[in-house]
């Protein structure tokens, strides 16, 4: 069950950057926000939410001092304290952001991470509660530093001596790898590689050591390579799992702080917090040394760019389309008029390859937005083995679809709540091996990712075999909190009744564990897809496991979609959910229940006649049924004429004016036109229902 | 002296309205319009102005003009209002006004009340009366939400 190599943990590290970034951002802002609403409940759950995220994501790169200061954050931060202790919370709670920052940035150059103590203190004051005990594992994880330079004075006075002849003095340190089978000879093989370096100054163990019981080599080098080259050169596969490179400086110059590593500085804006104390052993960003992971990491070949540059020009290529358009119309005018003249055959040749060039650029934008899922796959294998050792659960990741296509956006959203699912699911959904083979399950639990198309909407599901959502427990639990009253819980459906876990503060854990149980994470997942506009749905059965199905858009995604018209207006609907298109005379329909329904094949098919989004009647005798199937139904569209098949980009119609659940988006066709993509979910909903209701609706819908 | 108000004049029906002209983003001909399912009545549909897709408004049915006719002569301005592009469809537009501040003169009374508080001002311009109107009010979210309710509750009662 090896997922990692090197370049994935640090591409996840970057991810973790990146996101970690956002957050804090998000954190700060919300906690102005608290300053402002001393005490608002919503806020301070908001907070929560953000930190819980924060905590989870740091968690999973490892990064212990972070994670277990949230964890104290997270654990502080009640409403009630919100409300006892007013705008001070929003004091610790900015003071924390900042320390946060402070960590992300030695991790970033892979410097020993500033302590949180002042903010722990912070937060003990707050809930008055002196908590030694819990702050001593953050102390003592802190006080490891992984990878500082502890030189004797001989060696140091060999480096400066040389770094004094003005030479460029480089100080490594490398951890050899647990795995490296030929320990012995790692030293030796370290030696080939500085020789080719430069001059060794320094080495630590010297030969003779016992090779078998090192863990880290450190040394120091005169060379003129640069420090990425020697970092690159340093790491020899499968013996050297690690190396920190830094440039060694001399102490005169620039006075070495107490652990050896860190370099002062001082910034204006932390003495105004005044945690400048802590602070000053976390170096700027951008050291010159830069950060070892990414020295290590393959060149970067891709580029980031903002999401709006890219709609941009996928917007002049629309424009330019259209331009195409009214080029061809022209030239038609022009032959008919001019039809012997030579230079017709010229402006065709012309078009012809204009159009050509113009379709690979346009798709070329637009493959430009999406991304495979994969992307928001990889992080998980680290979350899973990471969770489930801290649970004590065996528990391997099977994923699949992982080339689905999806918005770029979109995916970056969804692997926030993704995350609090897989946690949950690893949490409270596997059981402990005991368990599971008490019950007659294989020892080793799965957690499933899978992504598909479906409709206009991606659906990413998360699944566990683990041991469902016991319904009952939930409603039990949610009665307890006060969320739902004894009679509104007896009369939900089981639907409903699942819901309830996506309220804020429930949780069916019985304790409260770093991973999970505090009733955050899915108070997140509810969030955040309703921000997308999509939906969770949860299939789940006691004993077998629990699925998740995350229902979300597209919002700007390529669709083949079928164009019709109906009563002269042009609509699309998805390929995908068209099933087959067949034709039929008025005759043949019949009417069943108020509904209309003909028969296909043997089996009796309900019509919904689109024409009544138009309120207009149709009067051809022979009609262009089109089947499509929502979920495990079927449903025939009656529309007036087929236009054919196209792909379309879609584009929101989130406009208030116009918005409506029939239409799920909007297109421009290559000539300029404005095509409807209808939201057939919704378009069944209303005209399915028996027709009578519908005319009285659209006569109200009208009059309005 | 203040500088004098820049007004794009159009007419429905028999009267000249003015908007501020750095409201106006452009006027355009009337396209083929996209008609929006569920929309109100007053919301002809969407078009595509130059790949960007923009909800067109009559304000002709808006401001309940009964006869409406359409001929060559009806143009579209493109506005914006928070930030977003709608199109207003009038029965023409053509002018540019110039009107000095002093020729401005508050709506009457009458037009405070009710539906009508977007008339922010009647401007005499020789023998004309130019009506101001603010078109953050007809079209602001409150309104139209104002509007969308009362389509609700008519709906509600049908059903």
């Amino acid at each position: 069950m090896s997922f990692f190599s090197e370049e994935r943990a640090s591409e996840l590290k970057d991810l973790f950057f990146e996101s970690a970034t956002e957050l804090l951002q998000a954190l700060n802002e919300e906690g102005l926000e608290l300053e402002k609403h001393p005490g608002d409940p919503e806020v301070v759950r908001q907070v929560r939410r953000t930190v819980h995220t924060l905590k989870g994501d740091s968690a999973a790169c490892g990064y212990s001092e972070l994670s277990a200061l949230a964890h104290e954050l997270e654990d502080a931060l009640t409403p009630e304290l919100a409300k006892q202790q007013g705008t001070k919370v929003a004091e610790v709670v900015l003071n924390a952001a900042d320390i946060f920052q402070h960590m992300l940035n030695a991790y970033r150059t892979n410097s020993p991470a500033p302590t949180g103590d002042r903010v722990l203190d912070a937060i003990h004051a707050l809930i008055s509660k002196p908590g030694p005990s819990l702050a001593e594992p953050v102390k003592s994880a802190m006080k490891a530093p992984p990878l500082g330079f502890e030189w004797t004075e001989y060696e140091k006075m060999v480096m400066a001596d040389a770094a004094s002849r003005g030479l460029k003095v480089i100080q490594l340190s490398l951890t050899i790898d647990p795995n490296c089978v030929v320990r012995a000879v790692a030293l030796q093989m370290v030696k080939n590689a500085f020789a080719d370096l430069g001059t060794l100054l320094v080495v630590v163990p010297d030969e003779g050591a016992a090779m078998d019981k090192v863990d880290h080599i450190s040394a120091a080098l005169a060379s003129s390579f640069d420090e990425e080259y020697i970092a690159k050169k340093c790491k020899i596969p499968a013996v050297i799992s690690d190396v920190k490179v830094e440039r060694y400086a001399p102490p005169a110059a620039e006075p070495v702080s107490a652990n050896g590593t860190g370099e002062i500085d001082h910034t204006q804006n932390e003495d105004l917090l005044g945690l400048d104390n802590q602070l000053d052993e976390a170096p700027a960003a951008e050291t010159e040394v830069g950060s070892a992971s990414n020295l290590i990491s393959a060149p970067e070949s891709t580029l980031r760019v903002d999401a709006e540059k890219i709609d941009a020009v996928l917007n002049l290529v629309g424009e330019l389309i259209i331009g195409k358009s009214m080029l061809t119309q022209t030239i038609n005018e022009f032959d008919k008029k001019f039809t012997k003249d030579p230079l017709r055959a010229k402006f065709a040749d012309a078009l012809a390859y204009q159009a050509r060039v113009l379709n690979d650029l346009q798709k070329s934008v637009m493959k430009v937005r999406m991304v495979p899922v994969e992307q928001l796959f990889r992080r998980f294998p680290r979350v899973v083995r990471d969770v489930s050792k801290a649970c004590g659960k065996e528990v391997i990741l099977e994923v699949s679809g992982q080339n689905t296509d999806l918005d770029k956006s979109i995916l970056d959203v969804l692997a926030e709540p993704m995350a609090h699912l897989v946690r949950n699911a690893i949490g409270h959904g596997i059981e402990s091996p005991a368990d599971r083979i008490a019950a007659g399950k294989p020892k080793i639990g799965t957690i499933k990712l899978n992504a598909f198309h479906q409709g206009n909407n991606v659906v990413i599901e998360v699944s566990d075999d683990g041991r469902g959502i016991d319904r009952q427990k939930v409603v039990t639990k949610a009665i307890e909190r006060g969320i739902v009253t004894q009679e509104d819980a007896a009369r939900m459906t089981e639907g409903e009744a699942l819901n309830l876990i996506f309220h804020p503060g429930l949780s069916t854990a019985e304790e409260i564990t770093s991973v999970s149980g505090r009733g955050v994470g899915m108070d997140i997942v509810k969030s955040v897809l309703e921000r997308l506009k999509g939906t969770v749905v949860i299939d789940t059965k006691v004993g077998v496991g629990s699925t998740f199905y995350l229902k979300v858009p597209l919002t700007l995604a390529i669709i083949k979609a079928l164009m019709f018209r109906v009563a002269e207006r042009l609509y699309a609907v998805p390929l995908s959910s068209v099933l087959e298109i067949t034709r039929a005379m008025e005759t043949e329909i019949h009417r069943v229940d108020q509904h209309e329904v003909i028969k296909l094949r043997d089996q009796v098919l309900t019509l919904v006649r689109l024409n009544k989004l138009v309120k207009s009647k149709s009067n051809q005798k022979k009609i262009f049924i089109v089947v499509i199937a929502i979920g495990d139904r079927k449903f025939g569209l009656v529309v007036d004429k087929l236009v054919g098949e196209e792909e379309l980009v879609i584009k929101a119609l989130d406009d208030h004016l116009v918005a409506t659940e029939l239409v799920s988006g909007a297109s421009i066709l290559g000539d300029g036109t404005v095509v409807l993509i209808l939201n057939l979910n919704s378009v069944v909903t209303r005209l399915g229902k028996s027709s009578a209701d519908i005319d009285e609706q659209l006569t109200a819908g009208a009059s309005a | 002296m203040a500088k004098d108000l820049h007004l794009v004049g159009f007419r429905i029906g028999r009267e000249t309205f003015g908007v501020a002209i750095s409201m106006v983003h452009e006027i355009v001909r009337v396209p083929d319009i996209t008609a929006v399912p569920d929309a109100p009545e007053y919301i002809e549909g969407v078009i595509n102005l130059r790949g960007k897709i923009v909800s067109i408004v009559d304000l002709r049915k808006r401001f309940g003009e009964k006869e409406i006719t359409r001929n060559k002569k009806n143009r579209i301005l493109v506005v914006e209002v928070d930030a977003k592009m709608v199109g207003l469809i009038v029965d023409a537009a053509s002018e540019v006004l110039k009107m000095p501040h002093e020729d401005v003169e508050a709506p009457p009374n009458v037009f405070e009340e009710g539906d009508l508080n977007y008339v922010t001002g009647v401007g005499k311009l020789k023998d004309r009366l130019i009506i101001l109107i603010e078109l953050n009010k007809i079209l602001q979210k409150g309104e139209l939400k104002r509007l969308a309710d009362v389509a609700a509750t008519q709906l509600g009662a049908a059903v």
